[in-house]
């Protein structure tokens, strides 16, 4: 008897489903395309029928990683249709929730990184340490991922000071962790040579093809919405904007390891100046006619939310665009003349949702234009014996 | 430069193709441009004034007409360009030329509201599946969603 199980190519443990076809000549990339929408979910026009207060939690599930920054960025944009400004102390905490998240997103992002260039005691060292971030959001929340902390008018839970006290000792473990791994992302020979000169974006197309995020600022493009269009209270937070040269993997790499030392520096400042006072104001439920353009800095780059309002609970447009859409042009364009070996560490460098990754990439032959389909596994395989080849510089410090 | 002296130089530049230019709070600006006039307007403000980084475009249906919000990001805020066509005959011109990493943008409003964008350098769809029945526009306020009958395969057991 005969069973057949269907798992893929829309498999459900699958958060962000994408299909890229790439045209090769030899090893040699020649052309990509990508295919979205296997997991297109209908939330802006969900939206329009839900009410304000429902839209938050709608807003959460639209990523399972920056779940925090896409609420956030409604409920910004939702607080000022309301008129209602969230008292100082909600403010800390939800921004507090904010870099913490970013935090747990770079880690996550940097031991998928380790994975993809085949240093996998990179991706369990950072994975343990992404524990101890999620303890804290946890102990903070009550929960892993989805942190249902925004509320219209402040946030949900505040924190008390045996709370406050752990934070800052925990930051003391994640900083000296953090340090270890910048050691080790300039110096470690081999991981170097995998990832220094892979997916090269020069700033120009970076520029042109509008890309954001640790994306554009490893390609030297400044723009980090916190300083270019601070929101909430990030004006008055002292933090610098990471950018690197080098326009690779390597500056991707790096551009997140110095972000993780200026959240914690961000993370000590809104813990030891927190106010007293309420964390939430009560908000009403509608919202007069009006529109209003909200934007925030999500792990992963720019994230923007257009509002317009009804009159009505209820609003008349929710436009969302996460920041991995921003990216997809750019990784296109870095894919180009790259070698198929690279594709994994190309495509993980904009930190897509990290699902994504187990799927199958069509390629077709350049000359013959025969497509075969090659397994996620088998291209790991083929970059990890590209990666035996490259020569390897010992004891050198690569400047960074 | 704040808001206001972005608001002057916008003025100075783009002339009378600037319709309506309002600020209803910090840091945003929305600028009104004609859809006929909304390329050689994005070539100027993009080589004259630097806004260059297009965060994304969205629509809007307003009934009879269709409102396109282009979201340009700058160093101290956001700059809204926000532009009307009808819905009759929902066409707008391709700003690719312009700014390279529209494309996918352009291709969104394409699946969700039929609005045929003239030039567009790859018109294929983005979201929408292949075989999405012609004629559907998730986006626009009059189509509503019927979950069709449910089908369990090998019917009842």
């Amino acid at each position: 008897m005969k069973f057949q199980i269907p798992i893929g190519p829309q498999h459900p443990a699958l958060k962000e489903p994408i299909s890229l076809r790439m045209t090769v000549e030899g090893e040699v990339i020649r052309d990509a395309d990508l295919r979205l929408g296997y997991n297109h979910r209908g939330i802006e026009k969900l939206a329009e029928e839900r009410t304000y207060l429902q839209n938050i939690y709608l807003t959460e599930r639209i990523c399972g990683i920056c779940s925090h920054s896409h609420t956030t960025c409604f409920v910004q944009g939702v607080e000022a249709l309301l008129e209602v400004v969230a008292p100082r102390r909600g403010q800390f905490l939800r921004y507090l929730v904010a870099e913490l998240e970013r935090v747990h997103s770079h880690l996550l992002w940097l031991g998928v990184a380790g994975h993809e260039a085949g240093f996998d005691s990179f991706f369990m060292y950072t994975w343990r340490d992404r524990e101890v971030v999620m303890d804290i959001l946890e102990m903070i929340s009550g929960n892993r991922v989805h942190y249902a902390i925004n509320t219209l008018g402040g946030v949900r839970r505040d924190i008390d000071e045996a709370l406050r006290t752990k934070i800052l000792d925990s930051l003391g473990i994640l900083r000296a962790r953090t340090d270890y791994y910048f050691k080790l992302g300039a110096n470690e020979p081999s991981f170097v040579g995998r990832l220094a000169g892979v997916g090269r974006l020069s700033k120009e197309d970076a520029l042109a093809l509008c890309a954001v995020g640790p994306t554009a600022r490893a390609s030297g493009v400044a723009h980090d919405v916190r300083r270019d269009d601070p929101y909430g209270i990030y004006g008055e937070i002292p933090f610098e904007v990471c950018t690197a040269d080098s326009c690779d993997v390597l500056g991707r790499t790096v551009v997140r390891i110095k972000e993780l030392g200026q959240s914690y520096n961000i993370i000590e400042y809104l813990l030891r100046n927190l106010p007293d006072g309420p964390v939430a104001v009560k908000a009403p439920r509608r919202a007069k006619p009006g529109e209003v353009v909200s934007r925030d800095e999500a792990p992963r780059g720019e994230n923007i939310h257009y509002i317009k309002a009804n009159g009505s609970d209820k609003p008349e447009r929710l436009k969302v665009r996460a920041p991995t859409l921003a990216n997809y042009a750019a990784t296109l364009a870095r894919l180009k003349n790259g070698f198929i070996a690279d594709i994994p560490l190309i495509f993980a460098a904009i930190d897509p949702c990290i699902c994504c990754a187990e799927r199958t990439v069509e390629l077709i032959d350049g000359r013959s234009g025969r497509p075969t389909v090659v397994r996620w596994s088998d291209l790991r395989r083929r970059a990890a014996r590209r990666a035996g080849r490259v020569s390897k510089k010992r004891n050198v410090e690569c400047p960074l | 430069m704040n808001d206001l002296e972005r608001i002057e130089r916008i003025k100075a530049v783009l002339g009378e193709r600037a319709a309506e230019i309002t600020n209803p709070s910090p840091q945003r600006i929305f600028l009104t441009v004609p859809a006929r006039t909304l390329v050689p307007a994005l070539e100027q403000l993009k080589t004259e004034l630097g806004y260059r980084h297009l965060s994304t475009i969205s629509g809007v249906d307003l009934g009879d007409v269709f409102e396109i919000l282009y979201h340009f990001g700058y160093d101290g805020g956001n700059l809204n360009i926000r532009t009307r066509i009808p819905k009759a005959d929902p066409r707008l011109p391709s700003i690719c030329a312009v700014i390279p990493g529209a494309v996918l943008y352009e291709r969104e409003l394409q699946d969700m509201f039929g609005i045929i964008v003239e030039a567009i350098p790859d018109g294929r769809r983005l979201v929408l599946p292949d075989d999405w029945p012609d004629g559907n526009y998730p986006l626009r306020k009059d189509w509503k969603h019927v979950r069709a009958a449910e089908k369990i395969p090998g019917g009842k057991s």
